[in-house]
């Protein structure tokens, strides 16, 4: 059987979207448009028109890189499809029984790239099949199923493609992994890895890492010390800043690992700088760098019990959504001592990943690391910032390898509720109460904030209650105007949740204890049901109605 | 993918041709710790000052870390660790010299550079250069009392 790789014949010409080509058409008119634009504020020294010119050529360059990126990618299906005919060959000439199972194929990559890659693809689809996989008979003496199963996995992270060749046979013999040695070259010219299964159990053959070449991702801008790290938005679930007065309940230990709990959940906690290997430093008042003692995240010892300098902290920031701006210069003056995790992801990896602070929310252009850096599994590349100097874009998933963490414990642990039936179908809720006996709740998801207000700030217009609020009024009601509860008592403040639907917000006034919960909802949609009410179900032994966010907001509509 | 030099004409007003076919035409070269080394000119595409660069965090040891050409991100590789000689100390004169290798850009930190010499006069290189392996040696060049060592990147890199 002749497996030898033919030469490779690159193809001169690619087919294209026309719908692509179009918007490369427009994109195109506008750049000419803008450009022009800019000339002329330039040259009239328009500050305003180069301003907005070059705002628009900002736009319009994202734009343009991203579909010109898009003529050359092409769904990994291309290649995958034809395997199909092969192994049907292959298990014909080698006498096996093999199937095969496809994997990702909506997967892109660059077209180049895809090309190169299907031969390599033949020739390790090829060792697996031959060398791996055993005939009928093997296989049935050793009690496994006959067919042999043959698996070509595509799948993305933001910046990279993995291309997985995976069997359930005995594996390769050494004597073949130096076969394969040649391959890992070619794939490094791509700009790419491969890593050859280790272990003859686990059914990895032979992995591909590709970079997505001139991929643009949103990203998540974090800084540790003087350094700034790239986190692919697509990891991202979440961005959270524990107070230090709060660090202590909410950091929790299992075993020897840090925890943070998270709606419910355990979720297991990295330290950035630690798994970096960086000595945590700060730089205080008089300008002097000094390295931060504090071991323990759960520390959050002002920083001037670790240090000789007897002088007062700054004051870290009093609101927790903002991002601190970025200097070019002193950076960052001290540490806050705040918790700033962010909660990300990685197929059934999920963690929190804590870093010193959070900076922009950018688009970045992913570029590849040199081969000498190919090893550092930490990186899925750098990309070059504003102000031209390179961060470094973290890899995720081979973070929490690198830490350490089997993939196993990863998982994070949910508090065991009894109603709780199935976790796909929990949705988070917000819960509250009208009086002291009635339960109601709504789906987080419409929150827009909470807010807290006196009662003596809230007027009456006719029958409609407003608040003055952020420059312009917010309607508010209770929930015995939409619905048959009963009035709400007052009380000196009052707890407002707004909630948004469409363009529209409300308030409406509650009364405490708010809490936040996902479960599966089993709802009772008939007796409850009522105005304002979309039904009802038990939550924490309590009879709570849901509430008709949508209702809520129309009536705010008609009083305007 | 190996870069080949310029093939040395014959001279014809000697018959002496030198016998390794990758010669390079001209070396520049410089100095690491009290060392001098050349490198083929044709495979340097600039030499800066050093910049700021970004470090990496679980590199080897002689990766000093990444910075921006242009748009396209370096790596440096400080050329007196990577040598075994210990690492450069930064000093005004310290170079950065990119050279290409593989298809793609790579930086070299150095104490600080000298001259262009003529690379034709290679001789081979001696059974230890200063302890430092040999294979990572073309050849080497004399230039008054010094012995330049010809650095062979593909086997350096």
């Amino acid at each position: 059987m002749n497996l030898k790789m033919a030469d490779s014949t690159l193809a001169g010409s690619t087919r294209v979207n026309l719908e692509v080509l179009d918007r490369l058409m427009n994109l195109a008119g506008e750049l000419v448009l803008n450009r022009n634009q800019l000339i002329q504020s330039v040259g009239a020294a328009n500050t305003q028109g180069t301003a907005l010119a070059s705002q628009r050529i900002d736009l319009i360059t994202s734009d343009l890189q991203e579909t010109v990126m898009k003529t050359r990618m092409q769904p990994v299906q291309t290649i995958f499809e034809r395997f199909k005919r092969r192994i049907r060959d292959w298990s014909g000439q080698l006498g096996k029984e093999i199937e095969l199972a496809i994997l990702g194929n909506g997967v892109e990559l660059d077209k180049t790239i895809l090309e190169a890659m299907e031969e390599i693809l033949v020739d390790l689809v090829g060792l697996a099949v031959t060398y791996s996989l055993e005939t009928g008979d093997d296989r049935v003496r050793v009690g496994k199923p006959r067919t042999g199963v043959l698996k070509l996995e595509a799948t993305q992270d933001a910046g990279q493609v993995t291309l997985s060749v995976s069997d359930d046979g005995q594996g390769l013999a050494p004597a073949s992994k130096e076969e394969v040695r040649q391959y890992g070259s070619k794939i490094s010219a791509l700009g790419g890895d491969l890593e050859i299964g280790a272990d003859p159990a686990r059914e990895i053959r032979f992995l591909v890492r590709l970079p997505l070449t001139l991929a643009i991702i949103p990203s998540q801008v974090t800084a540790v010390g003087q350094e700034r790290y790239a986190l692919p938005q697509a990891n991202l679930d979440e961005l959270i800043r524990i107070p230090a007065s709060q660090v202590k309940d909410r950091i929790e230990k299992v075993g020897e690992a840090p925890v943070v709990r998270l709606r419910g959940a355990l979720l297991p906690l990295m330290d950035l700088s630690g798994i970096l290997g960086l000595e945590k430093k700060y730089t205080d008042q008089d300008g002097t760098v000094r390295s931060d003692r504090r071991v323990n995240m759960a520390d959050r010892r002002s920083l001037q019990h670790c240090s000789h300098v007897s002088q007062p902290l700054p004051q870290p920031t009093e609101n927790p959504k903002a991002l601190h701006p970025r200097h070019t210069k002193d950076r960052r003056q001290s540490r806050d001592s705040a918790l700033h995790i962010a909660v990300v992801s990685s197929g059934t990896i999920r963690y929190g990943l804590v870093v010193d602070h959070f900076l922009e929310a950018e688009e970045i252009v992913v570029k590849p690391l040199g081969r000498h850096l190919r090893e550092c599994l930490a990186y899925a590349g750098a990309t070059i910032m504003g102000d031209g100097k390179v961060a470094l874009i973290l890899d995720i998933s081979n973070l929490a390898r690198l830490a350490g963490i089997p993939k196993e414990s990863m998982t994070p642990t949910r508090w065991e509720d009894p109603r709780e039936h199935q976790v796909s179908d929990a949705i988070s809720l917000i819960t509250f109460k009208n009086t002291e006996t009635e339960y109601f709740c709504a789906l987080l998801e419409q929150v827009v904030r909470i807010e807290r207000f006196s009662w003596d700030s809230i007027e009456r217009v006719g029958t409609q209650k407003v608040v003055q609020h952020r420059g312009g009024s917010l309607a508010l009601f209770t929930l015995s105007d939409l619905t048959d509860a009963l009035p709400l008592p007052e009380k000196p403040f009052c707890e407002v949740i707004v909630f948004r639907y469409g363009k529209r917000e409300a308030g409406l006034m509650v009364s405490p204890p708010l809490d936040t919960l996902e479960i599966s909802l089993n709802v009772d949609d008939a007796t409850l049901k009522g105005s304002g009410i979309l039904g009802s179900a038990i939550i924490r032994d309590h009879t709570t109605r849901i509430l008709d966010v949508e209702e809520l907001v129309r009536q705010s509509n008609h009083t305007h | 993918m190996k870069e080949s030099g310029i093939m040395t004409p014959i001279d014809p007003l000697t018959t002496e041709m030198t016998s390794c076919p990758d010669v390079p035409v001209s070396v520049a070269t410089f100095r690491v710790g009290q060392a001098f080394f050349g490198i083929d000119i044709l495979r340097i595409r600039e030499i800066n000052r050093q910049a700021e660069m970004t470090l990496v965090p679980l590199s080897d040891k002689d990766i000093l870390g990444i910075l921006n050409l242009r748009g396209t991100i370096v790596t440096i590789i400080d050329l007196g660790l990577r040598l075994g000689l210990g690492p450069v100390t930064p000093s005004r004169e310290t170079r950065t010299i990119i050279v290409t290798s593989e298809g793609e850009s790579i930086g070299l930190l150095v104490d600080a550079i000298g001259d262009v010499a003529d690379g034709r006069k290679l001789e081979p290189v001696p059974a230890t250069l200063k302890g430092i392996k040999a294979r990572y040696f073309q050849g080497v060049l004399k230039r008054s009392d010094q012995l330049i060592g010809i650095l062979d990147l593909d086997q350096l890199l």
